[in-house]
């Protein structure tokens, strides 16, 4: 419900950061989305699309990469995917869950091309 | 456009690789991080409170404004899409209330709580409520700055809700079960279901069941509270000399840890 809010704070960090390293154009960006944040990625890649209009990154690739929930019980220290959310562990059936994986939200890196004012 | 994989790279340009790893909520949760050290620097203990539209989240603020004013001072940030509505219900108890009309977002963030604090006389408080817009899905993935998040589950609402909705009362630290006056017309809602589908997203730990209009359970609900503002008291006192304020500094509470747990939790 707040993909556009996500994928503005992503096209902030990606103007930022290609400032920072020089590269005046964007080809790919890799965005890792953990399930349990209950972003729709269809949204996301229509947010991308709209928000890219007119900037360094117009043509880029968005790579989205959903990471499915896992889990580790503190009790007997098993690793487990969590396929519903069910948070018991399923080899010794305790209740008591760390979520490993699948919070995930953030950019990996992205691609991008260096143009002197000759290339442009 | 590249031809093999449908980049904007051109052929004999050089493509180089950023590494980023960089939160995209990254700007936030350091927005939140300053917003909680208003309130320590207080000593002020901040919930944030969170259920559906229409579960009760203001009718129980305003039933524990009656039962704790003598006890503690108490502050309400008011959050809602449109209308001063619930922050005028919250004046007519005699306390600090102020609104925050988001227009068309889905949930709270540390910016607009920020902005709101202008008008919140922190050093006259113990205890802020935030209400934050009645939506069970988006204000679970910011930190708004709180020190607690409480989750309301009213018997209007299915009794399977914690499942639909797990990654919020996952957020809990606190899961109140509300409008307990309305079980006897209820026979669909079944509280031991309500309670086995949160242990299934939780663990182990039974929400208090309190009703706002009848005053019943509601002690649990302000022991827990004063209990919570006490303990917070001992970690950042209210001595009236605020320490100096360093942007700069980040505090060390993440999203969702309370000091203590829920009784039982």
């Amino acid at each position: 419900m707040h993909e556009f809010s996500v994928m503005d704070s992503l096209m902030k960090l990606l103007v930022e950061h290609a400032d920072a390293s020089g590269i005046t154009r964007v080809t790919r960006v890799r965005l890792v989305v953990g399930r349990l944040r209950g972003l729709d990625l269809r949204q996301l890649r229509g947010c991308f699309e709209i928000l890219v209009e007119d900037t360094l990154a117009k043509d880029a690739v968005l790579d989205i990469e959903s990471v499915p929930p896992a889990g580790h019980c503190r009790t007997c220290g098993a690793d487990f995917a969590i396929p519903d959310y069910t948070l018991h562990c399923p080899h010794c059936g305790g209740g008591e869950v760390d979520i490993t994986k699948g919070r995930e939200l953030h950019m990996a890196s992205f691609d991008g091309i260096r143009e002197t004012a000759a290339d442009a | 456009m590249c031809q093999t994989c449908g980049c904007g790279a051109t052929a004999g340009t050089k493509v180089e690789t950023i590494t980023v790893l960089e939160n995209l909520l990254a700007e936030n949760d350091r927005l939140a991080g300053h917003v909680r050290r208003h309130f320590d620097d207080h000593g002020v203990f901040a919930i944030n409170v969170m259920s559906s539209p229409g579960a009760g989240k203001t009718s129980l603020l305003e039933a524990t404004i009656q039962a704790l004013s003598k006890d503690l001072r108490i502050g309400v940030i008011e959050g809602d899409l449109e209308t001063e509505n619930d922050a005028d219900r919250i004046r007519r108890h005699g306390v600090p209330a102020a609104q925050i009309t988001t227009g068309v977002a889905c949930h709270l963030d540390a910016r607009m709580v920020h902005d709101a604090l202008e008008t919140m006389p922190l050093a006259e408080l113990d205890l802020l409520f935030i209400e934050n817009v009645g939506n069970l899905v988006c204000p679970a993935d910011f930190d708004i700055g709180t020190h607690a998040n409480v989750v309301l589950l009213s018997v209007t609402e299915g009794d399977d809700k914690p499942e639909k909705y797990p990654v919020i009362f996952r957020a809990a630290d606190l899961v109140l079960l509300t409008k307990t006056d309305l079980l006897p017309y209820l026979e669909e809602f079944d509280p031991a279901r309500a309670e086995a589908s949160m242990v299934k997203v939780r663990g182990q730990g039974a929400p208090l069941r309190l009703s706002g209009k009848t005053g019943a359970g509601l002690d649990a609900w302000t022991g827990w509270l004063k209990a919570q503002v006490a303990e917070n008291r001992g970690l950042h006192p209210k001595d009236g000399k605020p320490h100096e304020h360093e942007h700069e500094h980040e505090h060390e509470h993440g999203h969702g840890h309370a000091h203590t747990h829920a009784p039982g939790a």
